[in-house]
């Protein structure tokens, strides 16, 4: 071996021994392949060069110099096999000017390739430099095999770290979500969530009730948005839909710029529906995104539910609360002691039905002692016909003390009332002014069950008097009647709550029965006539439930 | 419960807000109104100082993406600074460093700001 071939093996050697230090000390790939190419492009003096390294059994240009970029992209993309490097490369190498080509492999794979241009001064690679090549090539296999290692590892870091993170995100939400956060915040915190973490800015949340469908919050118009919901088959919604999908099928949507629709569900029920806009960082969601948007919705939904079932627990409890207030109100109303007379023994009892009611009763003594005795019945239930009986009320008591004649006062309340009512609803009422010095009774009876007279075991009704209240203006005056009592008679005033009221069979108490029923019982005192009545309605009607409100004054005179 | 608080300085014209603690479903509504207060006042030159800040959730990153357009339409940003490794990580998982502009320093957002007026 000659002297210079000894300094030259030697200076080979220092260069390897510099070349390994450098590239072993790092775990960066393209600093590795950076040093590479250059330590090559050094040592053999060449202006041009490229690394490629195998991923998913191609091979990727990493690193090129000397290259133009047009070239570059002319590198065969096929998958790699036996005459890949023979056939396929070949065309390349001409393109390329490209020399020599060196496979870099690990102990058992081809990890890639480094191929070298023409050298500057013209001459060919040698057998020595081929050597060379290979020797830099198998120490740098060991360095690019780390590195890719450590970036596997990296990769795989970071999907776990997103993994975590979106668990943290959903136990998180998932805690708030069961504190009974208010609706807004439960849908703002599913928004903030979803828009963090998928760099999305525009949204839409849609809730469905039953089947129809509404806007919880979004940053689409919203009369727009909700038109083009309405025109599609939105039920038939109940897996994701990916952009492909919603281009196809939903073209109006694609057109506002979803890109995909999350169902929300509860039991595999439509509950609602999550739109979201493009990303702004122009990914695609993937599967694993999918399901992040869809748990997310579970939960919200799910909360959204319960708190709308507690909403309207407590708001029906709250009504409860109001009508039974409504229902005090209501018997405050009515007379709570009933005015003594020497010459009237006067009974009354109101029993209302579980709603409130529109049954009215009263007995009011006059400044010209004399009592007034009126009992009504306002159609319907619940609170609008409990305020018509108020008003009745209202005016009966102010009416009075005009002392208008009984007929004439009827007209004027029907007028009255008229103005108040419209929705169809109206009063019976009949009234009448007990005179204790004649012992005569003149009443008026607008539309209502006429009342029962009992005198010696015979039976008259009181029907005179004209068309139920509240329906239109009088036209047609109301007659007044008077009758004289008679000691030992015994008037039966009642609502139709008495007459039908309904037993198991759904057969209806009747005023025959009732009528039956006053003759038996015409020696009884007014209270004890009163009991009586009621125990027959009760005994009658034992297992059905009280639909109606039940009214009874009696009346003896003594 | 997950402690949190935000203060506002202002610094030429700049709002400064400091985030502390945890920001997260619970926390994120208050960040929120300081955002929405800001806007309200036409004040759309903002940074956040993410020194103090220990966690952040999909929720707390949502606050910023929520209020962004609105502020850019205005000509405003937000801008981030001094981010622990730990929730830079988080920020950069989910791809905001595309549409935020990060800073070690305070002063450096700030005279990006001013930088930015002047031209």
């Amino acid at each position: 071996m000659s002297e210079l071939d000894s300094l030259k093996i030697k200076r080979d050697l220092t260069a390897l021994v510099e070349f390994s230090k450098i590239i072993n000390s790092s775990l960066d790939l393209d600093f590795i392949l950076n040093n590479i190419l250059l330590t090559c492009l050094g040592k053999f003096l060449a202006t041009r060069g490229i690394i490629a390294l195998k991923e998913e059994e191609r091979l990727i240009v990493k690193l090129s110099k000397g290259i133009p970029q047009n070239i570059i992209s002319e590198f065969p993309k096929d998958k790699i096999n036996e005459n890949f490097f023979d056939e396929k490369l070949a065309d390349f190498y001409s393109l390329a000017k490209i020399k020599v080509c060196e496979r870099i492999t690990s102990s058992s794979d081809t990890l890639g390739i480094l191929c070298m241009g023409d050298k500057l001064n013209g001459s060919e690679y040698t057998e020595d430099d081929r050597d060379f090549l290979k020797t830099i090539l198998n120490i740098a296999a060991t360095a690019i095999q780390n590195s890719i290692i450590v970036k596997e590892l990296k990769e795989l870091n970071r999907v776990l770290d997103s993994k975590i993170q979106r668990l943290n995100s959903l136990f998180e939400l998932s805690k708030e979500f069961a504190l009974f956060s208010d609706t807004k915040r439960i849908q703002r915190l599913l928004i903030l969530s979803l828009m963090g973490q998928f760099l999305v800015s525009k949204y839409a949340i849609l809730s469905l009730n039953e089947s129809d469908i509404q806007i919880l919050d979004t940053k689409y118009n919203p009369e727009e948005l909700l038109k083009k919901i309405r025109s599609i088959d939105y039920l038939k919604i109940d897996s994701t839909l990916k952009p492909e999908t919603i281009q196809q099928k939903y073209p109006e949507l694609d057109e506002l710029g979803i890109s995909i629709i999350v169902p929300m569900k509860i039991q595999n029920k439509l509950k609602g529906l999550i739109l979201l806009g493009k990303r702004i960082n122009n990914t695609d969601f993937s599967d694993s995104d999918i399901e992040f948007i869809y748990s997310v919705g579970s939960l919200a939904i799910i909360s959204l539910e319960n708190r709308r079932l507690l909403l309207e627990e407590i708001e029906k409890q709250k009504l409860e609360e109001e009508i039974e207030l409504a229902k005090q109100i209501q018997q405050n109303l009515l007379p709570s002691e009933i005015p003594k007379s020497e010459v009237f023994e006067i009974a009354a009892i109101n029993l209302p039905s579980k709603q409130v009611g529109g049954d009215y009763f009263d007995v009011i003594r006059t400044e010209k002692n004399k009592l007034i005795t009126s009992i009504a019945d306002v159609s319907g239930k619940g609170i609008p016909a409990s305020l018509l009986m108020a008003n009745l009320q209202a005016f009966i008591k102010l009416i009075i003390q005009q002392e208008f004649e009984l007929d004439k006062a009827t007209e004027i309340i029907n007028d009255l009332l008229t103005q108040n009512t419209g929705d169809g609803r109206f009063i019976t009422f009949f009234w009448g002014i007990l005179d204790e010095k004649e012992k005569s009774y003149n009443y008026v009876n607008a539309g209502h069950n006429p009342p029962i007279l009992l005198r010696n075991g015979e039976i008259v009704r009181l029907s005179e008097g004209g068309i139920i209240l509240g329906v239109m203006k009088t036209i047609i005056p109301y007659n007044k009647k008077k009758i004289y009592l008679q000691s030992g008679d015994m008037l039966v005033l009642f609502t139709d709550g008495v007459s039908e009221a309904m037993n198991t069979n759904s057969e209806e108490f009747g005023e025959d029965r009732l009528e039956d029923l006053c003759k038996k019982i015409s020696t009884l005192s007014s209270q004890s006539a009163l009991e009586f009545i009621k125990k027959e309605v009760e005994s009658f009607t034992l297992g059905a439930p009280q639909s109606d409100d039940l009214t009874i004054m009696v009346i003896k005179v003594s | 419960m997950s402690d949190f608080n935000c203060s506002i300085v202002e610094h030429n014209k700049i709002q400064i807000i400091k985030l502390k603690g945890y920001l997260d479903a619970h926390t994120a509504p208050m960040l929120e109104e300081n955002f929405t207060e800001l806007i309200s006042k036409n004040k759309f030159n903002i940074v956040v100082n993410f020194k103090d800040l220990n966690y952040i959730s999909s929720a707390g990153l949502g606050v910023f993406m929520a209020y962004i357009e609105k502020i850019r339409e205005n000509k405003g940003d937000i801008k981030l600074t001094e981010m622990n490794e730990k929730v830079y990580n988080i920020f950069d998982l989910l791809g905001f460093p595309l549409l935020y502009e990060i800073f070690d320093k305070d002063e450096q957002a700030i005279s990006k700001f001013l930088g930015n007026k002047s031209e």
